[in-house]
């Protein structure tokens, strides 16, 4: 019998799991190294591997641009790739309220066998669980990953140095707007979709220009604004932000004004904040501007070795300032 | 061409010379602005430039945080407000902490949006928490006025809205040269601008953008060299002389003044709207008969002395310490527009 | 104390007008404003278009300046 809506036998482990993973999980992750025993049995790569994991509970879980299964997909592979590591197999786990509509979940898993195929990556082994009416909102999902690091590539947040350009890969805040604009009621239209994007066909073009490259993270909660804050203090640096330089869509800057917030805030899910010599950054930026993701790349500003864990903003008038450390609820200010 | 100008007004500022100068602007948006451009650290020594307490979420008195937790978690009434007050300290509690306690806060963009969410949700009370200096309280003034002519019963307004003239009678000690808030002129006009000037008050009506926050800036400083009162607008593309009639007009059929207490300052007579007797049905502190309410800040706060310019956001024993922006203590603090807040994530020098 | 909304007018009707900053487009009232136009410029403080604006600051800080010297 087919149900228009995940019920708590679905959760239950009898007939009608199996019916839900043969429906709706199978038939989109299918692949040679997905089967029905207990875990997955892998091929081990060759160098050093990159392991991390995350969970998502985005609401609502469809937005312009993307919805919870694609994020899901692109924040586990983007996060790989921020090592230097190619995404080889993933694995997701699933809590579903009950009562979700069937139809949309299934539309959240074939978004996330789109972006896993378009990433190259396999998902290997997962779990669902079904919660009672209530004790979930909707959907929530962790992917777990495993990738290759490419051979002599050593990136880390540690690493950033006096000299080095820092590169943000696309225009910023878009996710965190879109999501804005979709959650609360502030009746602000804008054309904004999310930038959600599985990046590691981006750190691929970074590589392959050069290995000479210190950092590369993906900016996500707190947007690109919190990674400088991060690597300024892991690496002990100090940043110099031309804010100008920012990329920020019409439309974002739009809303932010509107909303008296700041662009380098708001959350982005695809777009890397890179760290890499100077003398190597324009050639990587030439590199980006050609991919799929990453055609507005820019260098934003440079590393220095004064105000180590601070991140100094040259405005518009010629001045100087504090970019202010983010933290809290994003709240608009108005009046 | 406007780099030159930039350049121009520039040059002004920083090869000035004369004697101490004290500019103080008085919108807390001027000194969000500032601070974001980075404007302090191009003035030389002798010029101060003062915060002063034009950010109506600083100069909100914590008993009004405290009846508006009042009417969401006693009354249950669901609270629509600017995000700006979400986190502002009552005497026991923010509304955020309300929030978590499940009371029903909704941040809205304009007072309007909260009539229509009284519409769309009749089964609600509604209440607005209306705060904000002349340039926001016409907003208000329409949702009751809307409320009333459409006999829309489950909405109310819980004001604190404040005027600026009595304040600058107030502080004008405290600075030699206020930089006028462009958007409170929009509404008002300049004529009382000019009054001062003739009673040796000098100021600029200053717009919002870079560009025009050095322009002013310059004018200020240029101006206050020739020794004697003055004023200027040097926002003509928004502020006319005679503001904005329809806007009064609203304001003056829907309130009326009253005494006020400013968080920091005191009670300053004459300096706040309330609700005029017409709309009383709409006052949701009639409404709810909500009890007066004294809130109390913190004693070692000098919130007051930042906002007057008496002392520096650094000189608070407070500052930086007990009070941040993610635990504030005092209403300087509590705004991403106040003093304090822009001096501790600014940087402090 | 106030942030505005430099906002170009789209579309009038009856008392509120959709403004355009940037590509992001909000219903504001415009009951305080007359003759308004779509392509007018307003200054929009929460929700309500306070005033219409006449020009850009660029040509404004030129006349303000030029008044200094």
């Amino acid at each position: 019998m087919k149900q228009d809506t995940v019920t708590l036998a679905h959760g239950a482990g009898g007939k009608q799991t199996a019916e839900l993973i043969d429906r709706v999980f199978k038939s989109h992750f299918s692949n040679p190294n997905l089967t029905a025993d207990d875990a997955a049995v892998l091929s081990a790569p060759r160098g050093r591997m990159a392991m991390t994991t995350d969970g998502f509970i985005v609401s609502p879980s469809f937005f312009p641009g993307g919805n919870i299964g694609k994020l899901s997909i692109c924040g586990t592979v983007n996060d790989l790739a921020c090592m230097g590591a190619k995404p080889l197999y993933l694995s997701c786990a699933f809590v579903i309220e009950e009562g979700y509509p069937m139809d949309q979940l299934e539309q959240i898993v074939s978004a996330m066998a789109a972006t896993a195929a378009e990433a190259g990556v396999e998902i290997v082994s997962g779990d669902t669980k079904v919660a009672g009416k209530g004790q979930v909102d909707g959907v929530f999902i962790t992917t777990t990953g495993v990738g290759e690091i490419a051979e002599g590539v050593e990136t880390s947040g540690t690493k950033a140095a006096p000299g080095d350009a820092i590169i943000v890969t696309g225009d910023v805040g878009r996710h965190g707007c879109t999501i804005l604009l979709a959650r609360e009621s502030f009746g602000i239209d804008a054309e904004v979709t999310s930038d959600c994007a599985p990046l590691w066909g981006a750190v691929k073009d970074v590589l392959d220009t050069t290995h000479e490259v210190h950092v590369i993270r993906d900016a996500t909660r707190g947007g690109v604004g919190t990674v400088l804050y991060e690597i300024a203090g892991q690496s002990n640096v100090g940043i110099r932000l031309e804010s100008a330089a920012v990329p920020v869509a019409p439309e974002v800057k739009g809303v932010c004004s509107m909303l008296g917030l700041e662009p380098l805030y708001l959350a982005c899910e695809g777009r890397l904040v890179i760290f890499a010599p100077a003398a190597v950054a324009p050639a990587i930026v030439e590199k980006l501007r050609q991919g799929k993701y990453t055609a507005d790349a820019a260098i934003i500003g440079e590393v220095t070795a004064e105000h180590p864990g601070q991140v100094i903003m040259t405005t518009e008038i010629g001045g100087e300032t504090i970019l202010p450390q983010p933290g809290g609820e994003l709240l608009p200010r108005i009046c | 061409m406007s780099k030159e100008k930039m350049q121009l007004a520039r040059e002004i500022i920083t090869s000035y010379q004369g004697p101490k100068l004290r500019i103080m602007e008085v919108c807390g948006t001027h000194t969000h602005e500032i601070f974001r451009l980075g404007l302090r650290k191009l003035l030389p020594e002798q010029i101060d430039l003062i915060s002063g307490p034009g950010c109506p979420v600083c100069v909100t008195q914590v008993g009004f945080i405290d009846e508006a937790i009042m009417l969401a978690l006693e009354h249950h009434v669901t609270i629509c407000t600017f995000g700006d007050l979400v986190r502002v300290p009552g005497t026991k509690m923010s509304l955020a902490d309300a929030r978590a306690k499940g009371g029903n806060i909704k941040v809205v963009y304009s007072p309007l949006d909260a009539v229509d969410y009284a519409l769309e949700h009749p089964e609600e009370q509604v209440a607005f928490l209306a705060v904000g200096f002349e340039t926001t309280t016409p907003a208000a003034c329409m949702t009751v006025d809307r409320a009333k002519a459409e006999g829309i019963t489950n909405f109310s307004l819980l004001t604190a809205n404040k005027t600026m003239p009595r304040a600058y009678e107030a502080l004008k000690n405290s600075a030699d040269v206020f930089l006028y808030p462009g958007h409170v002129n929009a509404i008002t006009g300049t004529q009382l601008c000019e009054e001062l000037a003739e009673n040796g008050i000098s100021g600029v009506v200053t717009g919002f953008t870079p560009m025009e926050l050095m322009t002013a800036m310059a004018v200020a400083i240029k101006k206050s060299q020739e020794g004697k009162p003055f004023f200027v607008n040097a926002y003509p593309r928004v502020v006319t002389r005679e503001g904005s009639r329809e806007a009064q007009n609203l304001v003056a059929k829907v309130m009326e003044p009253c005494d006020t207490e400013w968080r920091g300052l005191g009670i300053i007579p004459g300096s706040g709207l309330k609700l005029r007797e017409e709309y009383a049905d709409w006052d949701a502190r009639l409404k709810f008969k909500l009890p007066k309410v004294t809130g109390k800040g913190n004693p070692a706060c000098r919130c007051g002395d930042i906002l007057q310019g008496k002392c520096k956001s650094t000189d608070c024993p407070l500052f930086g310490k007990a009070c941040t922006p993610e635990h504030p203590v005092g209403a300087c603090m509590v705004s991403n527009e106040g003093a304090c807040s822009a001096y501790y994530q600014y940087g402090m020098d | 104390m106030c942030v505005g909304l430099s906002a170009k007018v789209v579309k009038i009707s009856d008392g509120t007008a959709v403004v355009d900053a940037m590509g992001a487009k909000r219903e504001v009232s415009v009951s305080l404003l007359n003759e308004l136009e779509p392509g007018d410029y307003v200054m929009v403080h929460a929700g309500v278009a306070i005033a219409k604006i006449t020009g850009d600051d660029d040509e404004e800080s030129d006349a303000v300046l030029e008044g200094l010297l």
